[in-house]
């Protein structure tokens, strides 16, 4: 194998170099992508965190008002500085 | 029972409190009913049950706190079923339609535009170098924090080139960056945040590459650094934050959009904000995540923070 590695051309060399080369910019690569996923779920909000989704939110008082008119049903109004749905 | 027994409905007091129409005066007329008046243009949040036809039932400023949610819900349920019939029983209360809406206090996404969650969480470091939860003693605020960015249609056109090529780069539009940077690059993990003024940019890379072009699809890899600081000497800035930002965007070109808009920034950060009390001690670990969403809910279109000021937030070049 490697006698025969000797005699090969440079120009195998130079494609079996490329081709090590390739392979260890994909691993590095898939490595930059796996790594980002990571943190980009860390930081992310969990499934626990987001409870408060499950609750149909409306974000027009007005909307509401119809709603519950309609319904037969009280409101319930979340009102902060900063939008609790967002950032508060 | 929030989900049941009530049409539950979430504002931005900033908004409400200001606003002149159908809305606001509702809104102003139930809240001078409870404690909170809102003196001198003061704030008036807090959690309100009322009826449709304005009777509020219950108040509490009860912040985020579950516990007391709870209460005012189970409080205001019992007072709801004290009324009589006719102030309950359905299509008996009449709801017009809004009439003409304060447009200076209302918000809306941007035609055709992206709407992006930012999420952010406080980190610390891993004896592995990496990061991992941080550990936070002040009220919950392990937790992430969320907020929106809003692209317009022309600025997500602008990062797709007509002729694109891997390994090309894609200049981001100035304004684009920069709303990130001041307006999104903030530490909103303990409430509402001091945002950047365009002095405070010191640094702001963002290169958007080219990395895959298929023929459906084109996927961009971003790289980048921020360094936001209060004072133009980095050690004696009273808050900061020197970040990395990475991401992939992916574009569908069949569909023509983004169907993609992944970025993480994350670096330390230091000091507190003017209405966010104490922050951890020193230089620490904090993270943003960027992701698209639909825009579909009524949750996913609530605007920016930094939209109150919509036109400064559009407008966030560098000399803005």
């Amino acid at each position: 194998m490697s006698s025969r590695l000797l005699c090969a051309s440079p120009a195998v060399f130079l494609a079996l170099a490329l081709h090590a080369s390739s392979t260890d910019a994909n691993a590095a690569d898939a490595s930059a992508r796996a790594q980002f996923a990571e943190l980009h779920a860390l930081i992310k909000p969990r499934v626990a965190e987001q409870k408060w989704e499950q609750i149909p939110w409306l974000t027009s008082l007005w909307e509401a008002r119809q709603k519950a008119a309609r319904e037969g049903k009280p409101i319930l109004l979340w009102e902060m500085d900063g939008h609790p749905l967002g950032c508060t | 029972m929030a989900r049941e027994d009530f049409i539950a409905v979430a504002a931005d007091d900033w908004y409400q409190r200001r606003r002149q129409d159908a809305e606001g005066r509702f809104f102003l007329g139930v809240a001078e009913q409870g404690p909170r008046k809102g003196a001198g243009g003061s704030t008036r949040q807090g959690i309100y049950a009322l009826t449709a036809a304005g009777k509020l039932l219950a108040y509490r400023n009860a912040g985020q706190n579950p516990d007391v949610m709870r209460e005012v819900i189970t409080d205001a349920h019992r007072t709801w079923k004290s009324l009589p019939e006719s102030e309950r029983k359905p299509g008996t209360v009449q709801i017009g339609d809004h009439g003409p809406v304060d447009a200076r206090f209302t918000r809306m996404p941007p035609e055709n535009g992206l709407i992006v969650r930012v999420s952010a969480r406080l980190l610390d470091r891993g004896a592995d170098g990496g990061f991992k939860d941080a550990a936070c003693e002040t009220g919950r605020g392990d937790e992430a924090s969320r907020d929106h960015l809003w692209i317009t249609e022309a600025e997500w056109k602008s990062l797709v080139p007509a002729s694109p090529r891997a390994g090309g780069k894609v200049p981001v539009p100035v304004g684009l960056a920069a709303r990130i940077a001041r307006f999104h690059l903030v530490d909103h993990t303990r409430g509402e945040p001091n945002f950047w003024s365009a002095e405070e940019v010191r640094l702001n890379q963002l290169s958007l590459i080219m990395e895959e072009v298929g023929p459906t699809r084109i996927t961009f890899r971003v790289e980048g650094a921020v360094l936001l600081t209060t004072d133009a000497d980095f050690a004696k800035a009273q808050r900061g934050f020197d970040a990395r930002v990475s991401g992939w965007l992916e574009f569908d070109r069949e569909r023509k959009a983004f169907t993609r808009f992944d970025l993480v920034a994350v670096g330390d950060h230091w000091g507190r904000g003017t209405y966010t009390g104490p922050a951890r001690p020193g230089r620490t670990p904090l993270g943003l995540a960027f992701e698209l969403t639909e825009g579909k809910s009524p949750a996913e279109r609530v605007a920016p923070q930094a939209a109150r000021d919509v036109s400064g937030y559009f407008a966030a070049g560098p000399r803005n």
